[in-house]
């Protein structure tokens, strides 16, 4: 065994070069396969992570005919399927206003929430993880008062680097129409969800008010068509999902008509999912061609390698070894050759993976499952395409492998 | 040691027959020293083959070391010629990558034998031919007549019951011709048996016993009257 290990080593390393290019289609097989493995794994889990984050237990109800602004959901409704749905935890809508705003120093543009006090639950980057001050209450919200509560960030650029600025009055003006706000609350920024989108030089003001409040500037916008909804748990969502769009068909007299639609991040999180292992799938198929070739290629070169070696095949049968050792000898040279090729495919595809997922700004992840499979993987394309050439050998007759010249 | 009786072998090559070995019957006994000698085609090459279980016969029989070697399995062969068979060829037929040592090991890689015992006993065989102080060496650094010295350690390293050589000198000059003659004779007088083709009556001087082929048939069988002992 030890002996025939180093036999082979010895025949490949004898052609370096020739053992080097047979490897080649093996090696750029592994290569592609590990770096795409590496890097496809770690963008869905980058995903995968980001979605959880913007919550997996979050439910986006909707009017699928957005054209027609009508009263297809109103605030009435948001009330009822919190009051009669169980797992039902927060409801807010979802809607907002780009503007521009003013205060005492300076002016921005901004994107203004409108929402129920559940906003804070609902909304990703006005949470109620507040800095200072409290987010608008029921009363606010019923009366229409004029608070709103502000992004740390949009608090420091309106107010010369000042944070804490609870009380202070800001304007919002929206197509004309102004309306005066005062500060009730700063929360922390959430930078995740909106860094991307925007630079720091660009990067507008949030602010979330009472949607009754925000109404004064665009009385659109109390014709709901978008809702977030919470769930306790994710495993709510159908349920939850199909309870509000009958209670609403039933409220509004549209059963059937396939008015309202609930959606929710995991299905989207499913698609992306989809789409990514349709990809990963392609390229694989593709990898899976070089690997064939390279196969054929070690099959090629072992079937050289027989002819050139007939005579010491036949010495070698003359001296003892039976069918079964030349046979095993010859398997073990071309699984090595392959196996070489697949660890060499495993190192450049490890650093490719680390070079494409720098630039990509993901970090990529190569799981010991999968260096096992590649070298598995090689292992048998090693012994698929070297079994003919090594039944050749085993089967030459020991007479004419001696007379051959 | 050897007892061949009536043994024939036919080559059909494109509708012909060619009878390469016609009748032939011969016992070798232990500790012989034979040569086969005949002219080119006489089907001294095919005998060989044919002692050393590395070809079939069509009719006849074979019992080699109280064996019945008729008719056995490749298998069952290879291991017969690794126990039982030395071969010598006469272009050497070392493995051109392995090390001297690693060639003279390689038939007890095939007995397996342990890596230690095959070092000792590959020493041994090669000090017995002279050539202990050059094992880390190729074949292709080493001269004719060192190599054939090479494979003879290689051929007796398993203790084989009889020593096959086809034409061992034919590749050497005169003066080589000699110093491999001497080994098989030291080989032969250690009591091995050896049984040795070639077409030069002078080589067939150093051994004991000349068995003449002609057309296949054994037309002479007849002892060396003065063997000259090197
Ligand atoms: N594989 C084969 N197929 C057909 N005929 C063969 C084969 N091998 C040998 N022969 C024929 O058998 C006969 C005996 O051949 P063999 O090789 O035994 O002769 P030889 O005595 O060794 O000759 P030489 O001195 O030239 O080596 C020859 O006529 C040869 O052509
Ligand atoms: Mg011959």
């Amino acid at each position: 065994m030890k002996a025939n290990f180093k036999m082979a080593l010895d025949s490949i390393f004898a052609n370096k070069m020739r053992s080097f290019l047979t490897m080649l289609g093996i090696i750029i097989g592994i290569t592609a396969v590990i770096a795409i493995l590496a890097v496809g794994n770690g963008a869905t889990s980058q995903i995968t992570g980001t979605f959880n984050d913007l919550g997996a237990s979050t439910i986006s109800l909707s009017v699928s005919d957005k054209a027609i602004k009508a009263d297809y959901i109103t605030k009435a409704d948001l009330q009822t399927m919190k009051d009669s749905i169980q797992k039902l935890d927060y409801i807010s809508p979802d809607a907002r206003l780009a503007g521009t705003i003013t205060s005492d120093f300076s002016d921005k543009s901004v994107i203004a929430y409108g929402g129920t006090t559940d906003l804070q639950f609902t909304n990703q980057t006005m949470k109620n993880n507040l800095v200072y001050g409290r987010y608008f209450n029921q009363n606010e919200y019923d009366d229409a008062k004029n608070v709103a509560v502000i992004s740390e960030d949009g608090a420091t650029v309106l107010f010369n680097g000042r944070k804490d600025v609870v009380g202070e009055k800001i304007n919002i003006s929206y197509r004309g129409t102004a309306l005066s706000l005062k500060i009730i609350g700063v929360t922390a920024s959430s930078q995740e969800s909106t860094v991307g989108f925007f630079d720091a030089e660009n990067m507008p003001v949030f602010i979330a008010t009472p949607l009754t409040t925000l109404e004064t500037l665009n009385p659109e916008l109390g014709n709901l068509d978008s809702v977030t909804v919470k769930v306790s748990s994710k495993d709510d969502i159908d349920s939850v999902s199909k309870q509000m769009v009958r209670l609403l068909e039933t409220r509004h007299e549209k059963v059937g008509d396939d008015l309202y639609s609930a959606t929710n991040f995991l299905q989207s999180l499913d698609q992306i999912d989809s789409v990514l292992g349709l990809f990963i799938n392609f390229i694989a198929a593709v990898a899976a061609i070089a690997l064939v070739v390279g196969g054929i290629g070690v099959m090629n070169i072992m079937l050289v390698s027989v002819t050139e070696r007939t005579r010491e095949i036949g010495t070698r049968k003359a001296l003892g070894a039976t069918t079964n050792t030349i046979l095993f000898q010859f398997l073990m040279e071309s699984v090595i050759l392959s196996l070489i090729g697949g660890i060499i495919g495993l190192v450049l595809g490890i650093l490719l993976a680390n070079g494409v997922a720098s630039a990509l700004d993901i970090v990529p992840s190569i799981t010991p499952g999968a260096v096992i499979l590649v070298l598995l993987f090689s292992s048998a394309v090693g012994i698929f395409f070297g079994i003919y050439p090594a039944r050749k050998a085993a089967k030459l007759d020991p007479i004419e492998a001696l007379r051959y010249e | 040691m050897i007892d061949l009786k009536n043994v024939k072998k036919i080559y059909h090559t494109g509708g012909e027959e060619l009878i390469a070995l016609n009748d032939v019957s011969l016992q070798i006994k232990k500790g012989e020293f034979t040569s086969i000698m005949g002219p080119s085609g006489s089907g001294k090459s095919t005998m060989m083959n044919i002692l050393g279980l590395l070809d079939r016969f069509d009719e006849g029989s074979y019992i080699l070391n109280g064996q019945n070697v008729s008719s056995l399995t490749d298998n069952e062969s290879a291991h017969v010629r690794n126990k039982e068979i030395g071969f010598v060829f006469q272009s050497f037929n070392l493995m051109p990558r392995m090390s001297i040592l690693e060639n003279v090991e390689l038939p007890m890689v095939y007995a397996k034998v342990s890596a230690k015992e095959r070092h000792e006993r590959a020493m041994i065989a090669l000090e017995k031919v002279g050539l202990a102080n050059r094992v880390k060496h190729k074949p292709n650094e080493i001269s004719g007549g060192q190599k054939q010295r090479v494979a003879i350690a290689r051929a007796i390293v398993n203790q084989p019951a009889v020593l096959m050589a086809d034409e061992p000198t034919g590749n050497l000059d005169s003066k080589t011709t000699l110093e491999i003659m001497k080994i098989f004779q030291d080989l032969n007088a250690d009591g091995t048996t050896v049984v040795m083709v070639t077409h030069e009556p002078d080589v067939a001087q150093y051994t004991k016993r000349i068995v003449s082929f002609k057309d296949g048939r054994l037309m002479d069988d007849q002892l060396v009257e003065n063997p000259i002992i090197l």
